[in-house]
């Protein structure tokens, strides 16, 4: 347990960031950001001490239940959405959406909105490509896709991403 | 917004990440509902419900060990090996004894190796023969010192403890016989003890006699006291002591 326990520790160590970064980029709130990242680790802590042998990439495995999150995430929040107007939160008054826009003139915030739109394979590509850095080879083995199918779906999802900052 | 442009502003978000605190916070909390480890065994040993208990298993190892060893030495006899560890569980048996009691153990511990002797004659273990018979003698020779050393006012105040002291020297004496019948030898001179036994015998009824002739009793009563003065008249201290102990448990 004690090994176990230091190697898990050293991997949270390790992909913490990643994973947060993965998970806000595409919620776009730190507090749910935190939250998913945590239930991440802690699902992961409890495959790894029963399935050790059984995770040939940890890296991967992490991402893949960040993605499951993610998908339940929305899925919950599709679900919370089909509610009466009555109970639906007030509009936001018109002062505040100018100020949120100016906000929004930062090339970076654009680029992060943008990001949170696009679909979410194409997200997901180019956090992993250009973020974490991940070679092709490591994507490829996430998504389960080939390795020219993976360099094919970066370029379309970069394109996808100018095209949603224009 | 060049390819480039784009590129260079999604590697700056490489920046964000959570805070520090988060992240310490939620590392504790992953692995807070883990116990942590034990030792080396622990996965093995956890198995059994009490090596989960990691402090308590010294004390209750060496309790287990003692008790085991005790137990195994309760069969040796004078000249064996563990014999001391015998001898040591007596000696502290005495230590805490009262007064009254300490002869009734020596008596009860001469009895012990007469019993020894009777196994050692079975087995023909020669070797062991020798010490017994003078665990037996130092038995008998501290019974003797005690009940000298006896005070009469602890004696009449409890006359059940000569009654048992009694029936104690007569089962020695049955059983010395016995053995010295199967050995074919001497093994010790008892008269000390037995002079001894016969002093307190006569002491005890003596001033019990004396003090109950101070007092107020039945008729009943009174005959058994007449009964227990012709009794010690007659040389039956043993006897007299008897009629007293009835007499004083009515």
């Amino acid at each position: 347990m004690s090994n176990l326990r230091k190697t898990y520790s050293e991997t949270y160590d390790k992909y913490v960031k990643k994973i947060y970064r993965f998970v806000l980029l595409k919620v776009n709130s730190a507090e749910i950001a935190e939250d998913l990242t945590s239930e991440v680790f802690m699902r992961g802590w409890e495959s790894f001490k029963a399935n050790r042998d059984k995770i040939e990439n940890i890296q991967a495995f992490l991402y893949q239940i960040a993605r499951n999150l993610l998908a339940d995430h929305y899925r919950h929040e599709a679900k919370a959405q089909l509610v009466s107007v009555e109970y639906a939160p007030p509009l936001p008054d018109r002062k505040q959406d100018l100020e949120e826009a100016a906000f929004l003139q930062s090339d970076l915030e654009r680029v992060k909105a943008a990001l949170s739109d696009i679909n979410d394979d194409y997200r997901e590509v180019i956090v992993w490509y250009y973020l974490d850095e991940l070679k092709v080879s490591e994507i490829a083995k996430i998504l389960n896709k080939s390795e020219p199918t993976v360099r094919v779906l970066i370029h379309r999802a970069l394109h996808a991403l100018k095209v949603e900052l224009k | 917004m060049k390819q480039s442009q784009l590129v260079r502003q999604l590697k700056s978000l490489r920046e964000t990440k959570p805070s520090d605190n988060w992240v310490a916070f939620t590392k504790e909390r992953i692995f807070a509902a883990e116990p942590s480890p034990v030792g080396l065994r622990a996965g093995i040993l956890s198995f059994f419900p009490v090596f989960r208990y990691r402090l308590a298993l010294a004390p209750i190892a060496s309790v287990l060990v003692l008790i085991g060893l005790f137990g195994f030495t309760q069969n040796t006899v004078p000249g064996d090996f563990l014999f001391s560890v015998k001898k040591m569980t007596e000696n502290a048996q005495l230590t805490f004894s009262s007064g009254v009691e300490k002869p009734q153990i020596q008596l009860k511990l001469a009895n012990k190796r007469l019993e020894e002797l009777g196994r050692i004659a079975e087995g023909n273990q020669v070797r062991n023969l020798d010490p017994t018979i003078k665990e037996f003698q130092l038995n008998i020779a501290q019974a003797t010192r005690d009940l000298a050393a006896f005070n009469i006012n602890v004696t009449s105040s409890d006359p059940s403890a000569i009654k048992e002291l009694v029936a104690e020297t007569r089962k020695l004496a049955e059983n010395k016989e016995r053995i010295e019948s199967v050995l074919g030898a001497v093994i010790g001179d008892t008269g000390e003890l037995n002079s001894a036994i016969l002093q307190l015998e006569k002491q005890t009824a003596a001033y019990l006699i004396a003090d109950l002739g101070k007092r107020t009793l039945s008729e009943e009563d009174t005959q058994l006291l007449i009964q227990a003065r012709d009794e010690f008249n007659a040389g039956n201290f043993a006897t007299s002591l008897e009629k007293i102990w009835i007499l004083s448990n009515k």
